[in-house]
């Protein structure tokens, strides 16, 4: 859909119009800062975190600093008054944690509440957790995009995923990936002194795991509107390929959650936004509302949301040999503990 | 500088003309006569000498028409002075004779037949006046000769663009296929090819309209008051005919330009009896496409054509039948994975019948179509998307002469409008992770009765009032939702559903139109008129952007979305002087829109089977003055026209979550307060003219974003209010030059015109956008269409 959207930019260009698309300065007043919520409690035992942070005014890192939230009380409440703390992580200023092996329970309605440390307590609107849903079989094959102007095509990993949707109930999918590592692979023994250029092969290290964040940028949704009750495919994640990830073993665990009707709508004004082209066939800005209001001010914007969701997810380990293909493969003639955040050792449950 | 240089290009011309200005004749033998000056004299074909009859002979200083006779002939009894005598003749150059009337004379005067378009349809050649003394309002028609001087683009003429430089219509941007009239939407304009409507009738997704001008014999847009006959839309009619062929020669034509070429031909079917005329466009951008080295470019194609065919049988002095086919075909892929293509086809067959002197009556059928499809072959989850609107209907119009200023009209009319608006099928379906869907087709009917009187009442005061009685209908088989009250509409709020059977009645509206004009003439030269329109629309563009796309979905009305209503009030001064060489009017309209369709935040319109759930009901209003001076004859044609207008909008509902802006009036997306054109024709010798084009407007209104903010790695834009900053200024200056080659006799006279688009290229925003791309910061990104000064040629040849 995206290329149709692209079309009238494509029209401009074959026929020599000059169209193109480039940076405008525009003077955007200095923006107001609100507090956001980005989070989710999910069925899955663990600690789920809630982040805060304030909206900046838009344009660049330099022009406006998003700040985290720091020192407040956060909660979560449950129907029946059950109330679960929420610490605040001492390496990540703004991220509040449930205690370890938290889950929410499928059926339950829980509110978000927050005090800061001025005082000002906000709420979300009471949310219910969706049945986790059983993910069926999940396949994953290599895509490639030509780009206007490049030799080499982009290309990446896109993970298609069977789901058996239950007929009882309206559905709303949301897949995120977690846990996402991978196999760096250097050749220290080409190592070459940086002054002499002169050859000064070392032993180690062939092998590194690298732990990383990847792949919860883009959106992926869906609604059983038009599948209700049956089986279908749905792509429910995509990771580029950057030229390390793929080389020998990528993992990542691959989380299906079930999220209200109310919770999708968001996503979907995210994943709209996060699209725009700018074409005359654009969508207008949307205004993202979020589900969180403040106690003491009503007319206060609050941003972002606050989800809970059942989840099921699989653990999936990717061989780069399976793919059909790849992006040239970047070569580290170093020590592979030079990258940084490479561990020597794997992790314990790195399996293979 | 760029104001001054843009002076300079509109200044030249007059200059030129003031220095090329014919030198004064004296007349007569100066005897000391100081009145009742006798000058005689005769009119002839500079090439055959025959005798011009009925042509106009013009004394602008004291007001003075005079008619040539059988003989060519023509007496004027004038006082001694100065005078700037006119000679017109429909196809001959206008010739200016400045005379000193001093005594009894004769002068003989030889006019050239206009090269330019013979066969053109002169906008005010036989009467002059129409727009001071008829009750019209805001009816424009351009004839093609005056389309066919402005600056081409891309080598073509183009009908829809033309009327966007007329006061109070506008397009988004420069690559907007729709207009906006007054305000109005683009899915306000009824768009008609020989009486058939057109739902989309552009090229290349709007950068070319889709109406090939050489079988166009003229264009007019009704944007004020507007006939009963016409309806069904909220804004205005374009109402565009095409043209006849030759009943007594054969003839045709062939135009090649940088991106398209078109023949056309036409003759006699049965010597004076039945003509036929064929005209075909095509585009050769795929060809170019092909040739190109980069592989993105060389796998995808833009194809596209047109092709008119007429055939019109005057078959007696009282009765004739024209049958009118059009049709347009578009496709359109990007690295051959995904194709988006789109077709009209219409059929029209017209009974023009005398029945007495007094009455006439004029019977029209028609049926057209229009298809578009995505196919998307990218390998993983291929499928067709199909989509398409069947209109066929049938009207009749009849007209009483009681006398010559006193005149009734009536008529009525039927369509029934079939729209599929969507079915996806998967293509491979043991692959696809895509089910198949296909959106409940919709069923209209629309019929209306319509009557109009006008008349004079005495020589000040002309009067016409007519009635149009709108009804709708919509069918089964459908299946109709019913939500919970006090809820917004959702599909959360879904209580039950019911089923209706195939032709049964879901839900019926109906409406009256009262319109009415009524005109005051101050002078024999000018003329103040007021006017009331109301029309009634029973299809809406469902389109959360702000032009038309061919993939755009219509919707007719329904329970939830009701007909839009628009009240228009007019009125205008309207002057014209130098014995109708200029033309002058000021208009000032207010109008009220009822029922406009809005969207909610991120509404899902695409392959939607409740569209109700996705839209919010929205009033509008515009206002605005329109001045408009045309120059009519003369080696200096052209216009200039300025609009100050607002198009507003407000979304109230009981529901927080739906409301716009806080319930407060916002601009709507094409909402540009000043709006000026500036169009000059200069015709430096018979064979050679130049125009240009310079178009200001505001920015169209745009969001910015209030802050940015963090969600799942995302930066966020935060936006609040809709439509509250606005795009930089748009302005364009257009230039072309046409010169003919005279060739031996009357074969392969080539037409060159050469023109340049946007001279001093300036980059246009189309549109603002803002991004949050890996790699670099949140940011604001311009798109602008055009970034060049494009160059363009095409030569044409008549034969």
């Amino acid at each position: 859909m995206r290329k149709i959207i692209l079309s009238l930019l494509y029209v401009g260009i074959f026929l020599g119009l000059g169209a193109c698309v480039d940076p405008y300065e525009v003077e955007i007043e200095s923006g107001a800062q609100l507090l956001t919520v980005d989070g989710m409690i999910t069925t899955d035992p663990g600690r789920h975190s809630i982040k805060l942070t304030r909206s900046d005014t838009y344009g660049s890192v330099f022009e406006g600093l998003i700040r985290p939230v720091s020192l407040a009380t956060v909660l979560v409440r449950n129907q029946d008054g059950v109330v679960t703390y929420l610490t605040e992580d001492s390496e990540v200023k703004g991220n509040y944690l449930t205690p370890e092996g938290f889950a929410a329970k499928a059926g339950d309605t829980y509110t978000l509440q927050i005090q800061l440390q001025d005082g000002k307590t906000y709420t979300s609107l009471p949310e219910t957790v969706g049945n986790p849903v059983p993910m069926g079989n999940i396949d994953y094959y290599s895509v490639e995009f030509p780009v206007e102007g490049e030799l080499e095509p982009e290309s990446g990993v896109r993970f298609v995923v069977d789901v058996e949707d239950p007929s009882d109930e309206n559905n709303f999918y949301y897949w995120r990936t977690e846990n996402a590592m991978f196999e760096v692979n250097a050749r220290p023994d080409l190592y070459m002194d940086r002054e002499t250029r002169a050859p000064a092969p070392k032993d180690c290290c062939f092998t590194c795991y690298l732990a990383e964040s990847v792949g919860n940028r883009s959106m992926f949704i869906a609604t059983d509107d038009d599948f209700n009750g049956l089986s279908t495919k749905v792509t429910a994640m995509f990771i580029p390929d950057d030229g390390l990830r793929f080389i020998t073993t990528f993992r990542m665990d691959l989380r299906q959650l079930t999220i209200s009707a109310s919770a999708y709508r968001f996503l979907r004004l995210v994943k709209q936004q996060t699209e725009l082209s700018g074409s005359v066939f654009d969508p207008p800005p949307a205004n993202i509302r979020g589900n969180m209001i403040s106690l003491d001010d009503p007319d206060e914007v609050v941003l972002g949301y606050f989800m809970v969701a059942g989840e099921t997810n699989e653990r999936m380990y990717i061989h780069g040999a399976d793919l059909d293909y790849r992006q040239p493969l970047s070569l580290i003639a170093d020590d592979c503990r030079v990258v940084v955040g490479a561990e020597e050792n794997p992790p314990s449950d790195w399996n293979p | 500088m760029r104001k001054f240089l843009l002076l300079i290009v509109f200044i030249i011309p007059v200059l030129v003309q003031g220095q090329t200005q014919p030198k004064r004749e004296v007349i007569g033998r100066d005897i000391g006569q100081l009145k009742n000056i006798r000058i005689s004299g005769r009119l002839i074909d500079e090439i055959t000498g025959d005798a011009l009859i009925g042509a106009t002979v013009t004394v602008p200083e004291i007001n003075l028409t005079r008619i040539t006779d059988n003989n060519g002939g023509f007496e004027l009894i004038l006082d001694r002075a100065e005078y700037n005598l006119e000679f017109r003749y429909v196809g001959y150059e206008t010739v200016l004779y400045p005379i000193t009337a001093v005594g009894d004379g004769r002068i003989s005067i030889r006019m050239i037949q206009e090269d330019f378009q013979l066969d053109d349809v002169v906008i005010f050649g036989r009467d002059p006046e129409k727009n001071i003394r008829s009750t019209d309002m805001g009816a424009i028609t351009l004839s093609m000769n005056s389309i066919k001087e402005l600056p081409p683009f891309l080598g073509e003429v183009d009908i829809i663009r033309s009327m966007a430089t007329l006061p109070g219509v506008s397009q988004v941007g420069e690559a907007a296929a729709g207009l906006n009239v007054r305000g109005g939407g683009a899915d306000q304009n009824l768009i008609q090819f020989a009486g058939a409507p057109i739902y989309n009738p552009t090229h290349l997704f709007g950068l070319f309209t889709s109406f090939n001008a050489d079988v166009v014999n003229d264009v007019t847009l009704y944007k004020s008051v507007i006939p009963t006959r016409f309806g069904g839309r909220g804004s205005s009619i374009l109402d565009i005919l095409p043209k006849a062929g030759s009943i007594d020669r054969w003839g045709g034509d062939l135009m090649l330009s940088n991106y398209s070429g078109k023949i056309g031909i036409n003759g006699p079917l049965v010597k004076e009896k039945v003509s036929i005329r064929g005209g075909f466009r095509g585009s050769y951008i795929n060809w170019f496409l092909g040739a190109l080295s980069n592989p993105d470019l060389n796998t995808s194609s833009a194809n596209f054509y047109d092709g008119n065919l007429v055939i019109s049988a005057p078959i007696s002095d009282k009765n004739e039948f024209t049958y009118s086919y059009y049709t347009s075909y578009d496709d359109f892929a990007f690295a051959s994975d995904t194709t988006i293509s789109w077709k009209n086809n219409s059929h029209s067959l017209q009974w023009k019948s005398r029945l007495s002197d007094k009455l006439s009556l004029d019977a029209l059928g028609y049926y057209t179509q229009y298809d578009y499809g995505i196919f998307n072959r990218s390998g993983i989850n291929d499928f067709d998307l199909n989509s398409g609107i069947v209109d066929f209907g049938a009207k009749v119009f009849a007209m009483y002469q009681i006398s010559e200023t006193n005149k009734v009209t009536f008529g009525g009319e039927f369509k029934d409008v079939t729209l599929q608006p969507g079915e996806l099928i998967p293509t491979d379906e043991q692959e696809s992770g895509l089910l198949p869907k296909k959106v409940q087709d919709e069923f209209g009917r629309e019929s209306a009765v319509h009557f109009q009187h006008e008349f004079e009442l005495g020589e000040k005061i002309g009067v016409s009032y007519g009635l149009r009685y709108d009804m709708y209908q919509y069918f089964g088989p459908r299946t109709v939702r019913q939500y919970a009250e006090n809820q917004p509409i959702s599909d959360g709020s879904a209580i039950s559903e019911t089923t209706y059977g195939d032709g049964e009645k879901i839900t019926s509206y109906d409406g009256l139109g009262p319109r009415g004009s009524i005109r005051y003439s101050l002078s024999k030269s000018s003329s103040i008129k007021a006017g009331y329109n109301k029309m009634y629309q029973f299809i809406h563009l469902i389109s959360n952007t702000a032009t038309i796309a061919p993939t755009d979905v219509w919707k007719l009305s329904d329970e939830f979305l009701k007909p839009q209503i628009v009240d228009q009030y007019s009125l205008g001064f309207y002057n014209n002087f130098k014995g109708n060489i200029f033309e002058t009017s000021i208009e000032v309209y207010y109008k009220d829109i009822q029922n406009v369709v809005d969207y909610k935040d991120g509404a899902n319109l695409i392959l939607q089977n409740h569209l109700e759930t996705e839209l919010i009901p929205a009033s509008g209003r515009a206002y605005g003055v329109e001045m408009f001076v045309k120059k009519n004859l003369g080696r200096l044609t052209g216009w200039i026209s300025y609009t100050y207008s607002r198009s507003l909008r407000r979304v109230i509902t009981p529901y927080e979550e739906e409301i716009i802006n806080d319930g407060d009036w916002y601009s709507s997306n094409f909402d540009k307060p000043h709006d000026l054109t500036l169009i000059g024709n200069y015709k430096v010798s018979t064979n050679t003219s130049v125009s240009a084009t310079f178009g200001y407007s505001t920015g169209r209104p745009v969001t910015f974003p209030e802050a940015k903010f963090d969600y799942s790695g995302n930066n966020l834009a935060y936006f609040n209010r809709r439509n509250e900053q606005r795009l930089p200024d748009f302005h364009r200056l257009d230039l072309a030059i046409n010169f003919k080659l005279k060739g031996e006799g009357k074969f392969f006279d080539g037409d060159w015109t050469f023109s340049v688009l946007n001279v001093y290229a300036r980059k246009n925003p189309f549109s603002l956008f803002f991004v949050d791309q890996e790699g670099s910061p949140p940011q604001a990104l311009r798109l602008a269409v055009l970034g060049v000064p494009l160059p363009s040629l095409s030569y044409s040849i008549k034969f």
